[in-house]
């Protein structure tokens, strides 16, 4: 992938690289606000753009599929003589071939079913060789479901099992579901499926990935467990030097424009501060595209601490999520990952934050100054937002993202590359500062099925907009990372024993 | 003149190879083929005598290597070792590869040389409570073995518990399972035999129920899930018996205690172990105030003065038979400067992805603008 822009065959400039962003995020529709700050300003030089969308990993993802069937004709037994099963595997062949599509996975789906040990022998003798990165398969009778573990521990390939209803029991998804790199989806609802591939799409966009860790002093470049994650160090400064470097361009000028066009309403920032905030912004991409990276965290708060910039670079953050380039605050690792796991399983920015319990109402306000814009997808509209000053060093340029109220919100955070929280709630309010202090995106939450707001485990969770729970769990359960929950009851009731 | 005694007769030109990864500390192979790193060095044993030959390589043409090559008698063994950039700050990784040359079939024992005072666990090695070196699986059974110890990769937390009440010293350690792996002893017993098995624990961490419950297993009993301070509260000694049998008739008896299912802490503890004859009539009081321990055959302070591993201390050996002409390969994974090797418990490293991260880490250093 070239990150940087230099296509001449384009019809122009502005539509080509509007399509690239979109083919890059699966998108369908683009909404008509920050999104388009990516786009290239027409008095810049050709080949001097970096269209952010196109810092996005583009991974092959392989998937070898089939189906499992007995001998036919079918007797008794479930899914039972009168399930045609013609019919159901055409049906299934053409949902495949679709998502597939729609995903940019390549799908091997064998041509015949797979009816016995010796077909089943020679399926597993292939995949041991292609080593694809996936394995779909879809159960055709009830039987066959020792087929599908045995698929997972002779090959080591994680497994999806797609049991139709009138397929499985509950011992068989039990057991199943409990063999490591196995996902069970048992459903007629062919989204599910739909939604295991992308997690297998999701673990490819992981392995291809090369984030940024600015921080501290240190240049060096590791690779995270389980993920495949490239981690490369660089030193703090070099931010700040590059932003020195980086003069207010046509682009930069256009984006700032942009910035303060699309707000709902400008309160702090002026002009110079937006123009400051676009000059994060275009450094960002220029140093992502120089290293060849994908996403990046920066120890943001200690460079503004330090007054080493004039502006945080919250709204570049903003910018930068919007187009799925993960973008991380105060060098954040693990939540960094976090806001990955959204943008590239939910196809959805995230909203890392600082948690705080609101004790009166029993909520949990979180709060930050990065929120992403496009909460409900890369595709769909943008939240509206207010232009503010940093908060805490009333200082340049930071996002509120108002949220859309009444909605329903996931809150993921890895702990380590073994273990995600996942938490579920719904948006109560967006909080004001003033009269609350802190972040300026700050938005209440009303948590389901968490007795005490006080138990909310973690700091720094990522919040996305919709109830994903399902989803995470299952990408969880297909690469061995284990899932977790805040406490269902208060841990508070008994205090005095504690 | 074969290949091999060809390469020995070449003089060795290079005493130590270093190599490691961008950014990070260099490991050193010195000329004995010997891993150097900053807790000490492992070095790879085959009976027989003569020089390595040690030289720099690059895996892949890109990956910094040190290899050293060796004949003993038949055996041809090639020990190669490269950084694999592992977040936080990598780990060595060491091929042992043995080969026989001389179209025969050879048996052959290959050891490590592990400094004195490593523990040996069941896939790991530690000093000072670091793990310093990874097995690729579990060593195989062994005549050299104790009679009874750990057979483990769990810690020793001496002083860890606080009993509230006058109890066996042994109260006062445990052996924790840290990032949920199993605690497994293993006791030598007359084939097929009975015993009386009493685990004694103390919980000092949590003062909630169901933070910590523990699924304990001895062979020849039904397993007992107990939860330590819904059973005894917290800081209270208590204690679990098992009517046991050797029942799988191997001479051995196994006891583990892990997590039970949907335990909020993954972590397992145990302090005490006691073995029985199988028709002592026990006083359990008595047992947790330590009056028994010298009626027991078996009295062990899990993670105290007298606890042990199952495996000797710095011996780890591999017996392997190779075909004529055949191949057989080991991968080790050591800790380099200011790490631990990935523990095999919570960790999805393999040979593939290691090697993996390598060539990516080395091939973006190529490719960075």
């Amino acid at each position: 992938m070239n990150a940087i822009h230099n296509c001449h065959r384009c019809v122009s400039r502005r539509d080509c690289i509007k399509t690239l962003s979109l083919s890059a995020l699966g998108a369908t529709m683009l909404g008509p606000t920050i999104h388009a700050m990516g786009k290239a300003p027409s008095q810049t030089a050709p080949g001097d753009h970096i269209d952010a969308a196109m810092l996005r990993p583009r991974p092959d993802v392989r998937v070898a599929a089939t189906f499992f069937e007995l001998p036919r004709p079918y007797w008794l037994g479930w899914p039972g003589t009168t399930y045609d099963l013609d019919k159901h595997q055409k049906d299934y062949r053409a949902l495949l071939a679709k998502s597939s599509k729609q995903l940019g996975i390549q799908t091997d789906l064998t041509e015949k079913p797979i009816n016995d040990d010796a077909g089943l022998s020679a399926w597993i003798k292939k995949l041991q060789t292609e080593k694809p990165h996936g394995v779909l398969v879809m159960l055709q009778h009830i039987k066959t479901w020792p087929w599908a573990e045995k698929i997972a521990k002779d090959t080591g390939i994680p497994v999806v099992v797609f049991a139709p209803v009138g397929t499985a029991f509950t011992g068989h998804i039990g057991r199943a579901s409990r063999v490591p790199g196995v996902y069970v989806v048992s459903t007629l609802d062919w989204s599910a499926v739909d939604g295991a591939l992308r997690m297998v799409r999701a673990k490819r966009l992981f392995e291809e990935t090369r984030m940024l860790w600015i921080r501290k002093n240190e240049s060096n470049e590791t690779v995270l467990d389980r993920f495949g994650t490239k981690v490369r160090a660089i030193p703090r400064d070099t931010f700040n030097l590059a932003f020195n470097k980086q003069t207010a361009t046509a682009e930069v000028r256009d984006v700032a424009s942009d910035m303060r066009r699309h707000a709902r309403k400008v309160v702090e920032p002026k002009p110079e501060d937006t123009i400051n905030s676009a000059r994060c912004f275009v450094t960002a991409k220029r140093l992502l595209a120089e290293h060849k990276a994908n996403a990046l965290s920066m120890d943001c708060l200690g460079m503004v601490s330090a007054k080493l910039v004039p502006t945080p670079p919250c709204f570049a953050w903003t910018i930068l999520q919007d187009h799925g380039i993960t973008a991380g605050c105060e060098a954040d690792l693990w939540g960094a990952m976090s806001l990955m796991l959204s943008s590239y399983l939910l196809d959805r920015p995230g909203f890392i934050n600082d948690p705080v319990p609101e004790t009166a109402h029993n909520t949990l306000i979180v709060a930050h100054c990065s929120s992403g814009t496009k909460l409900a997808g890369f595709g769909k509209p943008a939240a509206p937002y207010i232009l503010r000053d940093h908060s805490e060093s009333a200082l340049g340029v930071s996002t509120q993202v108002l949220w859309p109220v009444n909605e329903p919100v996931t809150l993921m955070r890895f702990s380590n590359a073994n273990e995600l929280i996942i938490d579920t709630g719904k948006v109560v309010v967006n909080v004001d500062t003033p009269p609350a202090g802190g972040c300026r995106t700050s938005v209440e939450l009303k948590m389901d099925n968490i007795e005490d707001c006080r138990d909310v485990l973690g700091f720094h969770q990522v919040v996305t907009l919709g109830n994903h729970r399902r989803a995470l769990e299952g990408f969880c359960e297909l690469y061995g990372i284990k899932h977790v929950h805040s406490p269902e009851h208060s841990t508070f009731a008994d205090r005095a024993n504690t | 003149m074969k290949l091999s005694a060809l390469l020995l007769c070449l003089p060795v030109t290079v005493l130590a190879v270093e190599f490691g990864s961008p950014g990070f500390p260099s490991s050193r192979m010195d000329a004995d083929g010997r891993l150097v790193e900053d807790w000490g060095a492992v070095g790879v044993r085959l009976a027989g005598d003569g020089p390595f030959r040690v030289a720099a390589v690059k895996l892949d043409q890109l990956i910094p290597a040190a290899r050293a090559v060796a004949q003993r008698g038949p055996v041809m063994m090639t020990l190669t070792a490269y950084r694999a950039p592992i977040w936080p700050s990598g780990v060595d990784v060491l091929t042992v590869r043995v080969e026989e040359t001389q179209g025969q079939p050879a048996a052959v024992a290959v050891g490590l040389d592990l400094p004195a005072k490593t523990r040996i666990g069941n896939r790991t090695v530690t000093l000072n409570k670091r793990t310093v070196l990874t097995f690729p699986a579990p060593q195989p059974d062994d005549a050299s073995w104790r009679a009874w110890g750990s057979c483990d990769d769990a810690t020793s937390l001496p002083r860890w518990g606080k009993p509230s009440v006058p109890c066996d010293p042994a109260f006062r350690n445990i052996r924790a399972g840290m990032g949920g792996g199993p605690i497994r002893y293993q006791f030598s017993v007359p084939n097929k035999s009975a015993a009386k098995v009493v685990l004694g624990f103390c919980e000092s961490h949590w003062a909630k129920a169901g933070a910590r419950p523990l699924l304990c297993r001895v062979e020849g009993a039904p397993p007992q899930t107990v939860d330590p301070v819904a059973k005894w509260g917290q800081h209270k000694p208590g204690v679990l018996t098992f009517d046991a049998r050797d029942e799988n008739a191997d001479g051995k008896l196994d006891i583990s205690v892990r997590a039970a299912p949907g335990a909020a802490d993954r972590n397992p503890i145990l302090n005490a172990i006691w073995i029985f004859p199988a028709t002592t009539t026990l006083k359990l009081e008595d047992v947790i105030a330590g009056k028994l321990n010298s009626a027991a055959t078996r009295y062990v302070d899990v993670g105290g003065p007298n606890d042990q591993s199952l495996f000797p201390t710095d011996k780890v050996e591999y017996k392997i038979r190779l075909p004529a002409r055949g191949v057989r390969e080991l991968t080790f994974y050591v800790a380099c400067t200011g790490n631990n090797a990935p523990s095999p418990t919570t960790s999805a490293w393999t040979p593939e992805t290691l090697y993996r991260a390598a060539l990516d880490v080395w091939r973006g250093q190529l490719t960075k603008r």
